[in-house]
C-alpha cells in the first residue's frame, strides 16, 4: 500500500484508472516538506492504524 | 477504449483485485519503500519503529530516484524478501 | 446536413442510394421526377453528393439511417404516411416504383427492371459495428474496460483469465461473430458448470471460444463438447478436483472433421492445428473461467499433465476397417459427434516387429497392464489411439475392433497373486485374499479404440484414464455436433 499526501487523491484515482488497478492508499496531511521531525513522527503515530488496516483483512 | 466481454461467471467484481490480505501481520516480515523525497525517511523510520514495537519483522528500501518507478531488481529484491510493503512518503 | 441531425420525414418518399452502383445511377433521373412533385429524401450512403439530381440529399455515410431502416439492397424507395412505412420496394422495378410512389410513367427509357447492389450497412464488418453502436448486439455479459495506458494481453494475464499462455481479447465484435457460427441462442444455458456451479451460457462457451482462439465454424464441436462434460455421468467436478493426471480429452468424430480441417493425421495429438488446438483450450478456459476451477484451488492435481492446456483430436476414419468411436456410444455413422474421455499423457507402445494380430495385440496389452500401475487392477479407463499401420496389421488379418477388444481383455486378465501388497517387491496392490482370483486391467466398457496418426512409424498410444474409471469415476460421455 502507499503513503501520500492528500493532494495526491485525484492523482492516484486518474492513474489507477488508467492501469485498471484499485491499490490501497493512506492519505496524510498537505504539506509534509516544512513539519518538523516531531510533526512527522506524530503523522506517523496517527496514521498507523489506517495503514494497518490495508495491510492486513478485516476483522 | 478497449472494451472486452467477461468470460468469468461474474461474481466478482471486475476490476483487479488487490492480492488477498493476511489475517495478521505476526510471522511475517513488512518492506518500506522509501520513495526518495525529502523527510519521507524520519516518517518511515518512525513506522519501523512503531511496527517493530508490534513485534513485525521490518526491512527497508529505497528508490535510487524519486523520478521513475522502481527498478527492476529493487521490485525482485522486495518480491522475494517481505509480504507486504509501504510505500511512501508521497507529497 | 447529415443523417443524425435530421428525422425521418412522417410523411413523403425516402430513397436510399449509394453512388458506387450502377442501379442507383440508373434511377437518379426517376428519383429527380419524383423529387420535382413531392417531398423526397435520398440518404447517400457512400458520397453524399450523390444524386447531383436531387437536392434534398442527406448523408448517410455513418449509415445510421440505413441501419435503423434495416436497408439491405440499393436503392431502396419507401413511402411513410403519417410516421409510418406503407409501401418499399429495392432494386430498379418500373412496377414496383410506379405502386409505392403512387405516379404512373417513371423511367419511360429505362429497362422494366434492374437489380439493386448490395447496401454498406449490410456489409459483415459494418453490421457489427453498427450493432454494437446501437446497442444491440443481444449480448448480456458484464463489459470490462481495460485501462487507456494498459495492455490488453497483460490485463487478461493479470485478471487470472489465462492458462498460462496469451488469450485472444473477447472484444463485443469477435464474440458477434463467434456466436455466428451456431444458430443456438446467445442466452440459451447449456448447463451449470463446476465446480462453482455457475450458469454456462452459449455466449459465456463463444467468449471463452475467442480466448482460446477458435474460429466462429468451431463453435458448434466446442459446445458439444461442452455438453459432453457437463453430463453428469462425465463428472466434470471429479476430473477437475481429483489429485491424479486427467483432464478432459476431446476426440471428434464425422464430416465436421474435413469441414474445419481438423487434424487426424501426422502428430494428431500434437501440436500445429489450429481446431485440434483451440476447441480442447475452449472447453479448459471455460472451466477455469466461468466454472471456477483452477490449479492450487479446486484443482488439486499432483502433477497433472500437458494434456490440460489442450487435448483434442480427430479420429482418422477415412480408410479405417474399424467403425467411429461415436458409433460405439449409439451415434450413427456419419453423424459429427464428439466424445469426452477424462484421460491424461500418452503412453508410447512401439511395436516395429509383430507381423500378426496376436504378437501385436500382446505388445499393447504389455503396455496396457502398467496403466497407473503394475500392480493395479482394474485400474482406470483407457483409450488405446493405433497407429494407421497397426491398425493395418489387424485390418489385414480381419480383425474388427470387437475381435481386437476380445483379445486385449483376455491378455488383460491378471492373477491376483501378481496383484497382491508384497507381490514382485512391490507394497502397492491388493489385500492377501485377492490371491486365487483373476483380476482384469479394465472393467467392461472401460477400454476405448481409435485409429490416428501418420502413416509411417509404428508406434501407437495409451491414453490413461482415471482411478475409479467406471460408475464411481468418470464415464466417457458422447455428443453429437449441432450447428
Amino acid at each position: 500500500m502507499g503513503v501520500a499526501t492528500t493532494e495526491f487523491i485525484d492523482a492516484a484515482a486518474v492513474q489507477s484508472k488508467a492501469l485498471g488497478t484499485d491499490p490501497a492508499y493512506v492519505f496524510v496531511p498537505h504539506p509534509v516538506q516544512d513539519r518538523t521531525d516531531d510533526e512527522l513522527r506524530k503523522m506517523a503515530d496517527d496514521h498507523l492504524e489506517a495503514i494497518l488496516a490495508l495491510l492486513v483483512k478485516k476483522g | 477504449m478497449k472494451v472486452v466481454l467477461d468470460p468469468t461467471a461474474e461474481r466478482s467484481p471486475s476490476s483487479r483485485e488487490r492480492l488477498a490480505r493476511p489475517e495478521q501481520l505476526a510471522g511475517l516480515t513488512v518492506g518500506l519503500l522509501d520513495i526518495s523525497k525529502p523527510r519521507g525517511d524520519v516518517f518511515l523510520d518512525r513506522l519501523e519503529s512503531l511496527l517493530s514495537q508490534r513485534g513485525v519483522s521490518v526491512k527497508r528500501y529505497m528508490k535510487p530516484t524519486v523520478a521513475k518507478p522502481a527498478p527492476l531488481p529493487l521490485r525482485q529484491q522486495i518480491v522475494g524478501e517481505v509480504d507486504l510493503v509501504v510505500e511512501g512518503l508521497a507529497d | 446536413m447529415s443523417a443524425h441531425e435530421t428525422t425521418l420525414p412522417a410523411d413523403g418518399l425516402i430513397a436510399v442510394v449509394k453512388r458506387d452502383c450502377p442501379t442507383c445511377t440508373l434511377t437518379a433521373p426517376v428519383l429527380a421526377e419524383l423529387a420535382a412533385r413531392e417531398r423526397l429524401t435520398v440518404f447517400t450512403q457512400d458520397d453524399p453528393t450523390f444524386p447531383e439530381s436531387v437536392p434534398a440529399r442527406v448523408d448517410d455515410t455513418a449509415l445510421d439511417v440505413s441501419h435503423h431502416l434495416k436497408i439491405e439492397i440499393v436503392p431502396t424507395l419507401i413511402r411513410r404516411v403519417s410516421g409510418r412505412e406503407t409501401g418499399r420496394t429495392y432494386g430498379w422495378d418500373r412496377a414496383e416504383w410506379e405502386r409505392v410512389s403512387g405516379v404512373a410513367g417513371l423511367g419511360a427509357d429505362l429497362p422494366a427492371m434492374r437489380p439493386g447492389c448490395g447496401a454498406l450497412n449490410a456489409e459483415p464488418g459494418r453490421l457489427e459495428d453498427l450493432l454494437i453502436r446501437f446497442g444491440q448486439t443481444g449480448l448480456s455479459a458484464r463489459r470490462v474496460t481495460f485501462g487507456e495506458d494498459e495492455d490488453e494481453i497483460e490485463a487478461m494475464f493479470e485478471r487470472g483469465w489465462s492458462d498460462g499462455l496469451p488469450v485472444v481479447p473477447p472484444t463485443e465484435k469477435r464474440v458477434l461473430r463467434m456466436l455466428a457460427g451456431t444458430t443456438r441462442d446467445p442466452k440459451e444455458v447449456v448447463g451449470l458448470c463446476p465446480p462453482n456451479l455457475a450458469e454456462l451460457t452459449v455466449e459465456k462457451v463463444a467468449i471463452n471460444a475467442v480466448m482460446a482462439g477458435c474460429k466462429p465454424e468451431y463453435l458448434p464441436v466446442v459446445l458439444a463438447a461442452v455438453e459432453a462434460a457437463l453430463d453428469p455421468a462425465f463428472s466434470l467436478h471429479g476430473v477437475l478436483a481429483t489429485t491424479m493426471f486427467v483432464g478432459p480429452v476431446v476426440i471428434v468424430n464425422g464430416p465436421v472433421r474435413r469441414q474445419i480441417s481438423m487434424n487426424a493425421r501426422g502428430n494428431a495429438l500434437g501440436q500445429g492445428n489450429r481446431a485440434n488446438a483451440t476447441i480442447g483450450r475452449a472447453l479448459q478456459l471455460i472451466v477455469r473461467n466461468v466454472g471456477g476451477g483452477r490449479p492450487q484451488e479446486v484443482d488439486r492435481a499432483t502433477l497433472g499433465n500437458p494434456g490440460k492446456y489442450t487435448y483434442c483430436f480427430a479420429e482418422d476414419e477415412e480408410g479405417s476397417s474399424w467403425e467411429p468411436l461415436s458409433t460405439d456410444f449409439g451415434v450413427a455413422r456419419g453423424v459429427s459427434a464428439v466424445t469426452v474421455f477424462a484421460g491424461f499423457g500418452l503412453q508410447g507402445v512401439v511395436d516395429q516387429k509383430s507381423r500378426d494380430p496376436e504378437s501385436l495385440s500382446r505388445s499393447m496389452a504389455e503396455s496396457l497392464k502398467a496403466i497407473h500401475n503394475v500392480k493395479l487392477a482394474p485400474a482406470c479407463d483407457a483409450l488405446l489411439v493405433v497407429c494407421p499401420e497397426h491398425e493395418r496389421t489387424f485390418r489385414q488379418a480381419g480383425w474388427s475392433k470387437a475381435r481386437l477388444l476380445e483379445e486385449l481383455y483376455r491378455l488383460c486378465e491378471i492373477p491376483g497373486e501378481q496383484l497382491v501388497r508384497g507381490a514382485r517387491g512391490i507394497e502397492e496392490g491388493y489385500p492377501p485374499s485377492v490371491a486365487g482370483t483373476t483380476r482384469n486391467k479394465f472393467r467392461p466398457g472401460g477400454l476405448l479404440i481409435v485409429r490416428a496418426g501418420g502413416s509411417a512409424g509404428m508406434f501407437s498410444g495409451i491414453i490413461g484414464g482415471w482411478s475409479g474409471g467406471g460408475f464411481a469415476g468418470s464415464l466417457p460421455v458422447t455428443r453429437e455436433v449441432k450447428s
